[in-house]
């Protein structure tokens, strides 16, 4: 760590070296901090988590029981020791809750005043964060797995919505049309992202094992499948010609740079693709469990190198190596599934929720100071304001 | 201070990559080979009367080395050098068999001695063993690329050397391989249910290998634990006392 420093002091390495080492060795550490917590609201698992990405400081969940929570991520008090508040929450006892799950909610990427939220109960919501009531609703036919918008789209507000019907839906936030539907799945969409590098490559993964890259400003079709056997028609059995996994597809990712994008499908298998060509880069990662009958969240690591991928597995949270398929670690923690995963950039810090109905905060471990005189600084002088109120030793008596 | 040994990046850890570097190179790119060439070893001959030839799994491999993408493509090479063959077996997606080239060719004629379906099975190993490294075949190619006629095509079915896959399309297969299935199948249901059947669903590797094996396991022990363990059908944990094996649902 010192070496890079100087590197970077003298000129001889690029600022950004320094950035990528220390971030890679944070996410190396991440692990549970008992100074680090989230407030507990609600009362059955969670499904979506989402951080916003202009200060990085609001969190948005949403639950099995159609609540939407805000928590405020920034610690303002001077104690390392910290529970992120929940600030507001759209509850049960709202007008406008979801009367059924909430599968998947997104801030507005361009400000916090929005958010979009989705759920089973065949509707989408768009609010307005200062009052929590929504702005607009739109209805569909059958339960509405994902939606997602484009965070780097500045001509279109458009938010991509895969539900039970086989066509994609594009819903337009400017003027709440619905007219633009991408067709050519042949079963439920179970998950939808945009690229993003570019406003109008959107992807759709759906049950029938196939996963379509479109671009929405053309009139027809998709641009391509993804072919997990690289067009290699004898590698597979004829039904399985031209699928991306040989199961249901439930989880798609695009890495930061979005050059790149992670499928995991119910067959037990991650793969990872060029996004251009649709190419199979062939990325050994095993046995991925995966056994979720909606999507599945998982999320890429920004600013590392090498890059992670964290991806829920059971009640763990995997930690792959982007490029090398290699499984680096498995985040324990959880008492039941976990469905969510969040990775906050700028303090490579991951967020997980799961069917516990706990938000676990995954921290890099920091390395502890060196504190010198113990005799000197008492318990009692309250200047050690390291230990955490619950772990402080209350019941040891000093006479021994 | 934690006292867990911390996961350390790549790019904290240079002076002592570059003392071990040199060791470290040389070994993965035989290794593959030599691997194969073990677990070739592993495969019980005398079981089929050396009608077959030694067969491997390609995800017994992966029990081997740690890099499941470089042993994929190190596999992918050695087929496109014409050494190894690989066939879809067809009792899961995902395992796919090993043979070398030239066991398959000599197990193949010998098996085809003295039969009328000699002559076309030669021919068909004489195009496919340096050229191609297909998995299945159809109808067009046969007749086009191969330049073989649906008579021949009959004739190599009956050999073994194809199976039939869908109307008009065929998967290369192992003539006899039939049995070799059979018992592969039977015998990783057996020491799965051994390991399930340990106390706690766990057993240490070498006191699995160490197990007689009951009538259901024809092939030897360390054939199929490289086998559930390369499939991931039990959870590997490294213990002081060696690997131990763990049940997985």
């Amino acid at each position: 760590m010192l070496s890079f420093l100087y590197a970077r002091q003298s000129g001889v390495d690029d600022p950004v070296r320094l950035r990528r080492a220390e971030s890679t060795r944070r996410v190396l550490s991440l692990e549970l901090n008992h100074n680090r917590d989230v407030d507990r609201i609600h009362g059955n698992g969670i499904n979506t988590l989402d951080i916003e990405v202009i200060d990085g400081r609001y969190m948005l969940s949403g639950g099995s029981d159609g609540v939407i929570v805000i928590y405020d991520l920034e610690n303002n008090s001077k104690k390392p020791q910290y529970t992120c508040k929940a600030i507001c929450t759209v509850g049960r006892s709202s007008r406008h809750v979801h009367k059924f799950s909430v599968e998947t909610v997104q801030w507005y990427p361009h400000d916090t005043g929005m958010f979009v939220s989705s759920s089973f109960d065949k509707t989408m919501k768009v609010w307005d964060t200062e009052t929590l009531k929504p702005a607009e609703e739109f209805q569909f036919d059958g339960n509405v797995y994902c939606h997602h918008m484009s965070p780097v789209a500045r001509k279109h507000s458009l938010v991509a919505v895969g539900t039970k019907d086989p066509k994609v839906q594009l819903c337009d936030l400017k003027s709440g049309s619905r007219i633009h539907i991408l067709q050519g799945h042949r079963g439920e969409i179970l998950s939808v992202r945009w690229s993003p590098r570019y406003d109008h490559i959107l992807a759709t993964a759906s049950t029938d094992s196939r996963v379509r890259i479109w671009d929405v400003r053309r009139a027809s079709g998709s641009l391509f499948t993804l072919d997990q056997h690289n067009g290699d028609k004898s590698k597979a059995s004829s039904e399985a010609v031209n699928t991306a996994h040989n199961g249901r597809v439930n989880g798609l990712c695009f890495t930061a740079d979005g050059l790149h994008l992670l499928t995991t499908g119910t067959d037990d298998r991650m793969r990872l693709w060029n996004s251009a060509t649709g190419e199979n880069t062939l990325v050994n990662y095993g046995k991925v469990v995966n056994e979720s009958r909606k999507g599945l969240k998982f999320t890429v690591s920004r600013g590392c190198s090498p890059e992670f991928v964290f991806v829920p597995c059971g009640s763990a949270v995997a930690v792959y190596g982007l490029h090398s398929g290699e499984l680096i670690t498995m985040l324990r923690g959880h008492y039941n599934n976990v469905d969510c995963c969040e990775f906050h950039p700028d303090y490579q810090e991951l967020y997980s929720g799961g069917k516990d109905c706990n938000i676990l905060a995954w921290v890099p471990v920091l390395r502890q100071p060196d504190i010198e005189d113990d005799e000197t600084n008492s318990k009692r002088g309250g200047t050690q304001a390291a230990i955490n109120p619950a772990f402080e030793d209350a019941w040891s008596s000093d006479e021994d | 201070m934690s006292r867990k040994r911390a996961l350390i990046a790549d790019t904290f850890c240079l002076t002592k990559r570059r003392r071990c570097a040199a060791d470290s190179e040389t070994d993965g790119a035989a290794d593959v080979r030599s691997s194969l060439q073990y677990l070739m070893t592993l495969f019980s001959r005398k079981l089929f009367n050396d009608s077959l030839p030694p067969v491997v799994l390609k995800h017994q491999l992966y029990s081997l080395h740690n890099d499941k993408t470089l042993v994929d493509k190190q596999v992918n090479e050695l087929r496109e050098n014409g050494e190894l063959l690989m066939f879809q077996l067809g009792f899961d997606s995902e395992a796919f068999a090993l043979v070398f080239a030239e066991d398959y060719r000599t197990k193949v004629l010998q098996g085809e001695a003295g039969r009328e379906t000699l002559g076309t099975v030669e021919k068909f190993l004489a195009k496919l063993i340096p050229g191609c490294s297909d998995l299945s075949f159809n109808k067009e190619k046969m007749l086009n690329e191969f330049l073989f006629t649906d008579r021949e095509i009959t004739q190599l079915v009956k050999s073994g050397v194809f199976t039939v896959r869908d109307a008009g399309s065929w998967w290369l297969s192992i003539p006899n391989s039939g049995k070799f299935i059979k018992y592969f199948i039977k015998g990783r249901k057996a020491v799965l249910g051994m390991v399930k059947k340990s106390r706690y669903g766990e057993i240490l590797r070498t006191e699995l290998e160490e197990r007689r094996t009951t009538s259901q396991v024809q092939f030897q022990m360390k054939y199929h634990v490289h086998d559930i363990m390369g499939a991931e059908l039990v959870e590997c944990i490294k213990t002081t006392s060696g690997t131990l094996l763990r049940y997985v649902d």
